[in-house]
Order: C-alpha cells, then structure tokens, then sequence
C-alpha cells in the first residue's frame, strides 16, 4: 500500500493534463465542432504559463495566462472553420503547426531556465502526510480537472444552455431554423476548448517538469481527441479514459526509473506505449457497436447560414 | 368571422430576390383570423421562400408584412413566435438523438422547468388527440410522429397563425384525414392557417381561399371549392396540362426482371431494411412502388442497383441471367440500371461537371474507358446528347451539376440512365421537387422506354404519379412489399390501408394501430 | 455600407488557383508586420525567408534538395486528401520507409553492385506503404479514425529508429554514438548535376509529380479518389467501392511517404541518425494544400515551402531569427489558404440597406 502511493500521485500527475484537454474538446465536438488543434493550443497555452510563472511567480496567473493564451489562438481556428467554413481538419493541423511554431518562437530565449512547481492546493499537514497526500496532495488543477468533469455533465445533460449546445451538434441547420444561432455557439465551444487546452498546456511546465523545452506536450493532445473518442462524448468516461493514459505513462515513468520486471522491455517501446495505447484503446472502442452512434451528427461538418 | 376585424396577416408587395432568381415579385395578399389559407404553386414557385420570410427567416428585399393591423418586421423566427406565429417545416427541424420533450423545450422561447412544460405536451395532445410519448427518441419515431412533434411544439405556443409547410407529403391517406381535423379544430378556435401544398385535392377538401403562385408571381386569389382541380392546376402551372401519350395496343413480353425473396440487413439505427421481397416486371411493364417514406425504399433501391451487395445470386435476375451478387458495375454490364432518390451527393456529384457525371455510371456500357484512361471526348459527346435529348437547361457538358435547378439536374440523371438503353430501370422519386414540365417530359421518357421492351420500376410517395404512370402497383411497409395489382384494379382506400401497414390478411388487420 | 457572402453557381478556377499566390504574398505582407511587432526586424526577416533563397544562386541546389521530399510525399498526400483520407502520419510513414532503406543498406553493406540502390528504393517503398497500410486496415475494418492511428504511429516510428540505432544497428566505429554506420558507396544515391549536392532524388520527385498529375486527370484510378472524395454515396453508386478506395490512397501516400524517406537517407544523410525525422511529413500537408492537391501545384508548392526552409536558415545567421519563425510562416500561409478557400465558392458583394429591411 505505501508503495502504491507515489504511483498514483505520479498518475494523477500525468492524466491530469490530458483530462483538462479532452474536457475542453467534448465540449467542443458536442457543439459540432472537430478541432485538431489541440496540441498547438496545449503548447500555446504551455509557453504562456511559463512565462507567466517565470516572471510573476504566481501559478493561478500562470493558468490564467495559459487559458487566455489557448482561448485566443483558437480565436483564429473559430474564425476560420465558423466564419470563413473553412475545413475544420485542416484548419487543426494548421493550428497545430502554428501553436508549435509560436510555443517554439516564444520560449527561445527561456530553455534552461527553472521555475517554481505549483505547489499543493491543501496544507503540509495533510499535503505531505505519507498516506493522506494520496487524497490532498495536488495541486489546484487536479481539483480543478474533477470539478470540470463533474460540471460538464451537468450542463450538458441537466441545463438549458447544454441542450443548446448538444442540438447545435445534433442538427445544426435545424437549430438555425428554430432561431439559435449555430456560429454563436460553436464559437463559445471552440473558445471554452481553447482555454481549456490553454490550462492544460500550463500543466506541463506548473506540474510535471517546472521548464521550457520545445514541443513539451509531445503528443498528448493528439491523445486527448482520441480520447473524446474513446469516451464516446461521455464526461465520466473521459475521466477513466484519462486515468488508464495515466497509468501507461507511469509505467513508462518508473521504466525509465529502471523499475525491475518494467526494464525488460526497451525503454523506447515505454515512450511508444502511450501512442500505441492510443490505437488500441481506438481499436477497442470500435469493436463497441454503440460507439459512433453517441458521436454528435454534425461533427466536423461546416455550416454556412443563408439569408 | 366578423369583415369589420382586421386581418390577421396582411402582405403588401413583398419581393425577394436571389442570386440570378426573383424568387417573390411583389406579392400581395391576406389571412383572416380562423381562415384556412391555401398557398399553391409548383416546386420553385416561391412559396417556401414567402414563408420563410413571414416567419423571419429571411428579410425582403421589398414589401411590407402587416399583423393585426400592424406594420412589422420579423427579424427572426424567435420574433415570429413572440408575435404568435408557428411554423412546421416539410423537413422537421427535430433532433435525431434527443427526446421528444428535449425538441419541444428547445422550440419554446421562454424557459419552462420540464415538469411544468410535459404536463402542458400532455394537455395539448390530448385536446387535439395527438397521442406521443415525450420520453421516446425521435430517432424511434415514424415520419407521422415526428410531424405530430412540431405540430405540439407550435401548438404549446397558441398560435394565432399556423404555417404548415407541405404537411402531407409523408403521410398515409388516413394520416392526413388526422392531420385535416386537428387542423379544423384549431381554424374553428380561430388560429389562422397558411397552408402550403401542390396537391389540388387536399386544398380543395380542406382550405378557405387559396392563393397561387408561379415563378414568383401571384396569379390568382380563390375559392378552392369554387374551382375545379384542373382549373387551379392550369393556373398553377401556366399552361394546359399535357397527358402522358400511350402507344395504342400495348403489351407486355415475357418477364424480365424477377426478384425473389431479397432482403438487406439492418445496417444503421435509422435505416428500414427489405424483407423478404418479391416481384416481376415483364417487358414493356411499369411497376409501381407506393409506400410511405421510410419503409425501406431506399433499401429496396440499393439492393436493386447493386450498392448493397446481396448474398443469394438468384435473389435478382434478368432474363434469368442471375445478378444477385454483382455490384453496381457488374449489373449495368448486364443491363440494370438505376436512379436513386437523392440527386445531389447521390445519383450525381455536384463539384463535377456533367460530362464527370456521365462517366460515373455509363463508362462501362458505352466505351469511355479504355485501358484504365477516361476518353473525356466520348463522355462530352454523349453528355451533349442527353442535354439536347432531354432539354437540359445548362450551358453545356462542362456546367457542374451543382449549378443546375433540381429538375434540369434530374431531367440530366434521368436522360444520362435512359439513353444507356438499360433492360431494366429502376428509378425512386422521379420526378420529386421537379416542375410540372419536367416531370411530364421523364414520364414521357419513361413510357417511351417501356415501349420499347424494357422493364421498369418506379418508386415513389406520390401516388398520384403512379396511379398515372403504372401499369402494376405493390405497396411496401416496414420492408415488405405487397402483392402487386394491377392499376385500375386498385382503389386509393385500399392503397391507403397497405401503406398504413394493413395486409391482405386478417392477422395483420387486427394489428392497426387505433 | 455591409458585406454580404452570395454562392457561386460555379466554383471560381481562377480564384482556385489565385488563392495560393495571394495566401503566400498576405503572410509576407502580415508576417513582416508580426515580427516587426514583436521586436525583430520584419522586412529583413521575410526578405531573408523569401527572396534571398531564390535571389542567391548558391542557395538552388539546397532548394531543390529540401523541395524533392516535400514534392514526392505531398504529391502521396495530394492523391489520398482527394479522396478524403486524412493520412496525416506521412512523416512516420517517410521515418519507416527511410528504416527498410536503410536494412536493405547495412545487410548488402559488404556487397556492391547497381541492384543495392535500387532495391533499397523497393524497401523504402514496401515499408512506408506497409505502416501505412496499419490505419487503412483498421479503418476499413474497423472505422477507425485514420487521423490519430496514422499520427500515433509517427510518434511511434521515431521510437523505433531511437531503438534500433542504439542497439542492432549502431556503428561499431561510432565512438558511443547512437547511429549506423556510413552507407557503402553502392548504398548512396549518386547526384545528377557534378560538383553540387542535386542528388538523383531531385528529378525523381519531378516525375513522380508528373506521371502522378496524368494519372489523377485521366485515368479510372484518378476519378476514383475525386468521386470517392466529393461524394462517397456517388462513388458506392458508380460502383467504387470506399474501402478500396481507402486502401489504395493509404499505400500509395505512404509508399511514397516511404519512397521519400528512402531517397533522403540514401542521400544527404548516408547513415540514419537520432534526428533523421525533420518534419517533412507534416511540412507536406501544407505543400499539399497549398498545391490544390493537383500534383502539378504540389511543385509550386514543394518548392514554395522549401524556400522558406532555406530562407529560414538563413535568417537563422544572418539576422538571427529563431528557427521556430520558418514553422510560423508555414502555418501562416496555411491559414491565409484557408480563408481564401472561402472566394472559391463565394463572392462578396457589398450591399447597402434598403429602407424596406429597416425599421
């Protein structure tokens, strides 16, 4: 048991970021919505949290900074796939060249250069405690991942705003017709995506490794949409979707920590297995028969209003 | 209904114009209240589009909407209910994957706790015998359920003026007595009605005044009663009705196409697979297929054409060559070919050009590929054929489809299956969405091709279209096809009944649904 | 005064084709303004990325070197986005053909002889259409998403060259060094024009884009990946079956991905290395894009795209811009494409109220 508990500070650590990523984009593949772009926000949203951290020492202005830095390079993404109908695949990729580029161009001059983690949310009395930091241990955005899950269910499922939003990315000509106004909506979702991809970008450098070092989200947005995926756009899947990536990445961890039995395997198919755990997890999910048939109607598909 | 009260709608000179289109040039009339209102014209006559407009979903270019006596604008649909206008669209704005009480709440404008506004469904259905569970999916209803959805969605609203966009067009014969009485009661209790259709029989039964349009024109304001059918129907479409020529002495070879016992899987939630189906069409014959939309037409077509592959080779044959488990190329080689329902994204490619879409189904039977390469001149030349042939409106071979109108473009599909010279055509929704000239010139073509000993099927809603056009007619519901009989033999009641789902058999008829 | 959007009849040509030009010259316009903003000098920065690759002689033969892949993958990756599989994992599939090369190279390495080049052309080939052939399979099977298997497997493949340098195949010269030993002269690509670096790959991508531009405009095979990619319910009517469809622009944009990989490690690089993925893969996408998926706009775009990277190494010394601004122009033009895909099917109009709407 006592063993057990820096492996899961560790997981919670590594499936946390991930967590608030693919919460923002459900949000945004509910409304009809696919951006692709979230590793470019992730990155972006990185970069601006660790600057925000370097110079102010404040890890909530951090976050913020990372959410307003992610919300505002998906600004472009909306404006292009909402208001332009430009592809939305496209669109992604190219926001995902763009937020690797800029992450890249904006941290240049801090490689090398440290910051401060976040430190835990509750007091060393019970942060630290040997047993109860398995509980109290975290910092902020752990709390704050398991909040998000628990109000994106509710307000998709229990309020008025969420029906909205679902039957945006139900019928999105159907909304238009009855006097919603699709655009506005998707913008709102692409824009709540990006801030959350931007918050789970500034984990990277406030959680995991407290620097900046190029592409530091290596790949982890990408398995963030699969993840949606996985989850079948289901809020409380994506949280156990998120764990289970957690759990690979630990392993990869103490692999790496030269862990007993976990060394056997090379330590470059360890940093491969959470991309190949993507696939299969993809592969498992679509052997489920109900699997697509939870995917929002209009996902991806661009909706041009005539008048 | 008092004269010295004001109208309820009043429209003075309304124009609106698209892009190369006068969809609505200067269009005056007006509804009072507790008046059932016909608004009659063609595909493309501009109805929809003045509809719309009332509703707020588009603004004139000119013209002025007058409520109550009031000048107004209606800048959006949410305006519109606020003013106490509803509206429900020939193709539902319902959502597939949400209940039926989740669509009613989205419609309503003002926020009602869930509790509060099921009770208010359960009142209004009642009163206007509209009977529906709130808690089903929609994606589980028939056609005639979801319509009774929006219907009690604009009714939750009082409406004082009811929009009713081609309601009929997916309901059984007996459906629409329903739909008729729900609609006099709310005339009776002075709800206006504005109700738009190309079907002269229903306006007749059913409306007060009618209201005709032609290419965005008004044309005349009547009494329907007052009228005949034909009357209205040479006003509707500017010219005298042109009846379908018939070679004298007709008749029919040795059978031709025979299916038997071919069934699909279910393959997606939504979708109604055939069971089970058999029938035969002789040379020279046109075999109709009625039936309701949904019940497993679309099917019925692929499992014809080849686009769902079967597994029984002798399910199909022609001339009792079996082409059951060849795909679609296979049995155009062999003589079947096919018209789906959906022309745009389906039977054509509307980014292509029209010589593009000739090579997607006539490459094979008239030579346009030779050793892998396309020779893009035979395809022209014949594309300039079925445009001469068949007075397609377009520019000329390299038009994309996309650009032309719904009936050029079906006049094109049709031409581009009809000069491959098939044995066996089979063709769902002919003529749908397509003006009155159009639609005579395809079942001109259509008898012609008969004539000349092919076999041919024709699915469609329209029973007006195979009553006239067929010379045998099968049901289909929820996948199964009736036996065929021949048209004359028939009565609309009895169709009527088969497309409700009863069958010849006393089993089945104790099953109707009340 | 107002603009209003009103759809083309007809899909504009010209502004199909004007967009690209116009999308490069907005992100030169837009780029010099950013980075001046941003504190470096924006004029010399797009003059440097830009012009002075085409303006300076000695900077040809890198073009051409940088353009070959980004021609011979984007070309791949111009056939499958025709028929709406989104490949995206070109650069695992270049990495994975780069690796069959490259056994091919170390198991002939004491042979020699005319077949080792080209058969490590055929490995490179076979390996890139085999990992390319993993998302076709599962999406043909399974639907699923081609995208994140194609682009997880990139991820993967630079793991399996990390792992295969560093144990079987690592240089027993190397010092310690984790990389193979330097290809056998029979193993190297020969260059085509003396005394510079232009090596055989250079025309091989001119042809490749060609033979590929004649078979998508008048073959069978080409009308099949634009049906299948227009309207796939068409293309199942005219009897194209999708999952075939599928299969055939997997393997033909990833054996070319692999055809790619092969040319590059039998030619600058001579040996695999830790850092052999360089991002051509995802640098295609754009080429790809920018070309209009017609191969012949692939070249223009190829080689649009490798000026940038020889411009941006050149800013690198000359001005000192950071290597991260070549990814940003690259987006940028990618974005400017993007919006204009708009004038394709749309014009504006300019409207002005009429009293009738307004109240």
């Amino acid at each position: 048991m006592e063993m057990l508990i820096p492996i899961i500070v560790t997981l919670v650590g590594a499936a946390t970021p991930i967590l608030i990523a693919a919460l923002g984009e459900l949000v945004a593949e509910k409304s009809g919505v696919l951006n692709l772009g979230v590793e470019g926000m992730m990155l972006v949203g990185a970069i601006a949290g660790f600057v925000a951290q370097f110079y102010t020492g404040n890890p909530y202005l951090a976050l913020l900074c990372g959410a307003f830095a992610g919300a505002a390079v998906s600004l472009i993404f909306a404006f292009l796939t909402l208001s332009l109908s430009a592809n939305q695949t496209a669109t992604g990729l190219a926001l995902t060249i763009f937020g690797t580029g800029l992450s890249a161009l904006a941290g240049a001059p801090y490689s090398a250069k440290p910051i401060a983690l976040m430190q835990p949310l509750f007091p060393d009395m019970l942060a630290r405690d040997p047993f109860w930091r398995v509980f109290f241990g975290y910092s902020f955005p752990v709390y704050f991942s398991f909040i998000m899950v628990a109000a994106i269910w509710w307000f998709l499922k229990r309020t008025r705003s969420g029906l909205i939003l679902r039957a945006v990315g139900e019928n999105d000509h159907s909304a238009h017709s009855i006097g919603y106004s699709v655009t506005g909506v998707r913008y709102a979702a692409v824009v709540f995506g990006g801030a959350m991809a931007g918050i789970a970008g500034a984990c990277f450098p406030l959680l995991l490794t407290p620097q900046w070092a190029e592409s530091m989200t290596a790949g982890r947005g990408w398995i963030a949409v699969a993840l949606v995926v996985f989850a079948s756009w289901r809020p409380l899947r994506l949280l156990a979707g998120a764990y289970l990536f957690g759990l690979v990445m630990t392993m990869e961890l103490y692999a790496k920590a030269g862990g007993g039995v976990l060394a056997v395997i090379p330590s470059e198919l360890w940093a491969a297995l959470p991309y190949l755990a993507t696939i299969v997890v993809l592969v498992l999910i679509s052997i489920r028969r109900d699997a697509s048939t939870n995917a929002p109607a209009c996902l991806g598909k661009p909706f041009m209003p005539t008048n | 209904m008092d004269a010295s009260m004001p109208h309820r709608l009043e429209l003075i000179g309304i124009t609106k114009r698209f892009p190369g289109v006068l969809a609505n040039d200067n269009v005056s009339f007006s509804v009072k209240p507790g008046e059932i209102h016909a608004l009659l014209g063609e595909n493309g006559a501009g109805k929809s589009t003045l509809v719309k407009m009332i509703y707020g979903i588009m603004q004139p270019d000119a013209g002025e909407i007058v409520w109550d006596g009031q000048r107004t604008v209606v800048a959006n649909p949410k305006a519109a209910r606020a003013l106490g206008i509803g509206m429900v669209f020939q193709h539902f704005s319902l959502f597939e994957a949400l209940t039926v009480l989740e669509n009613i709440a989205l419609g309503m404008d003002a926020k009602i706790p869930a509790r509060e506004l099921e009770a208010r469904i359960r009142a209004v259905m009642t009163q206007y015998g509209l009977l529906l569970d709130p808690h089903r999916t929609v994606a589980t209803l028939s056609v005639g359920e979801r319509q009774r959805i929006e219907i009690v969605r604009a009714l939750l609203l009082d409406p004082k003026l009811l929009i009713m966009d081609e309601p009929t067009s997916v309901l059984t014969p007996q459906e629409v007595e329903q739909l008729f009485d729900v609609l006099r009661k709310l005339a009776a209790g002075g709800c206006s009605i504005l109700y738009i259709s190309h079907k002269l029989h229903e306006i007749k039964a059913l409306c007060d005044t009618a209201t005709i349009l032609r290419g965005g024109k008004l044309v005349d304001t009547c009494d329907p009663k007052a009228e005949t059918s034909r009357s209205m129907a040479e006003k509707m479409i500017g010219a005298g009705l042109k009846d379908i020529v018939r070679a004298p002495g007709r008749t029919m070879g040795l059978p031709k196409l025979v299916v038997s016992r071919l069934s699909t899987k279910k393959s997606g939630h939504f979708d109604v697979p055939v069971d089970s189906v058999s029938f035969v069409v002789k040379a020279g014959e046109i075999f109709g297929i009625a039936g309701v939309a949904g019940n497993g037409q679309n099917a019925l077509l692929d499992a014809l054409s080849g686009e769902i592959l079967g597994e029984d080779k002798d399910a199909i044959t022609i001339d009792g060559f079996p082409l059951g488990l060849l795909d679609t190329t296979g049995r155009r080689r062999h003589g079947l070919c096919a018209v789906p329902e959906e022309r745009n994204g389906h039977a054509a490619v509307g980014d292509f050009t029209l010589s593009d879409n000739s090579i997607l189904t006539a490459r094979n039977r008239l030579g346009m590929v030779v050793l892998g390469l396309i020779n893009s001149g035979a395809a022209k030349t014949y594309t300039g054929k079925v445009i001469t042939d068949f007075a397609v409106k377009a520019l000329g071979p390299s038009s994309t489809a996309g650009s032309l109108s719904g009936g050029n473009l079906q006049k094109y599909i049709m031409g581009r299956e009809i000069l491959q010279r098939p044995t066996v055509l089979v063709v769902s929704q002919p003529t749908w969405g397509v003006d009155a000239g159009a639609a005579a010139a395809i079942h001109q073509a259509l008898v012609d091709l008969a004539a000349e000993g092919s076999a041919i099927v024709v699915i469609s809603q329209d029973l007006d279209e195979l009553l006239a056009l067929c010379d045998t007619l099968a049901v289909i519901n929820a996948g199964q096809l009736s036996d065929a009989q021949k048209v004359g033999e028939i009565s609309v009641e009895e169709i009527g009944l088969l497309m409700g789902g009863v069958h010849g058999t006393s089993e089945a008829r104790d099953a109707i649904p009340a | 005064m107002q603009f209003r959007l009103e759809k083309r009849a007809e899909p504009s040509r010209f502004m199909l084709y004007a967009t690209p030009v116009g999308a490069v010259i907005l992100t030169m316009i837009v780029g010099a303004i950013i980075f001046s903003l941003i504190g470096y000098d924006g004029i010399g920065a797009v003059r440097e990325v830009f012009l002075t690759p085409l303006t300076n002689a000695y900077k040809w033969q890198d073009l051409g070197i940088k353009a070959a892949p980004l021609i011979i993958i984007g070309t791949g990756l111009s056939i499958a986005y025709r028929a709406n599989v989104w490949n995206i994992g070109a650069e695992g599939q270049y990495v994975v053909g780069a690796l069959a090369g490259t056994w091919v190279a170390l198991a002939t390495y004491t042979m020699s002889g005319p077949w080792i080049l080209p058969l490590m052309i055929l490995a490179g080939v076979v390996g890139g259409a085999l990992y390319a052939a993993i998302p076709a399979l599962l999406k043909t099977r399974l639907n699923v998403n081609e995208i994140l298997t194609s682009l997880m497997l990139t991820y993967a493949s630079i793991q399996l060259i990390y792992y295969l340098i560093r144990a079987q195949w690592k240089d027993p010269m190397g010092i310690g060094f984790p990389q193979t030993r330097r290809f056998a002269e029979s193993a190297q690509l020969p260059t085509v024009i003396p005394h510079t670096i232009v090596h055989l790959g250079v025309p091989i991508a001119i042809v490749v884009a060609l033979v590929a531009w004649f078979i998508m405009s008048r073959s069978v095979f080409g009308y099949r990946m634009r049906v299948v990619g227009a309207a796939p319910h068409a293309a199942r009517y005219g009897g194209f079956s999708e999952n075939k469809t599928i299969w055939l622009a997997m393997l033909v944009s990833g054996g070319l991905a692999g055809l790619a990989g092969v040319l590059e490690v039998a030619g600058p690089f001579q040996r695999m290395v830790p850092g052999f993925a360089t991002g051509y893969g995802f640098t295609a996408i754009i080429v790809a894009f920018l070309g209009r998926l017609n191969p012949l706009g692939v070249i223009f775009a190829g080689i649009v795209l490798a000026i940038t990277f020889v411009g941006g190494e050149v800013a690198q010394t000359t001005i000192k811009l950071p290597d991260a601004a070549t990814g940003i122009f690259q987006a940028m033009v990618l974005f400017f494409l993007l919006a204009g895909d708009l004038l394709v099917r749309y014009r504006i109009r300019r409207v002005v109220t009429t009293p009738a709407g307004a109240a």
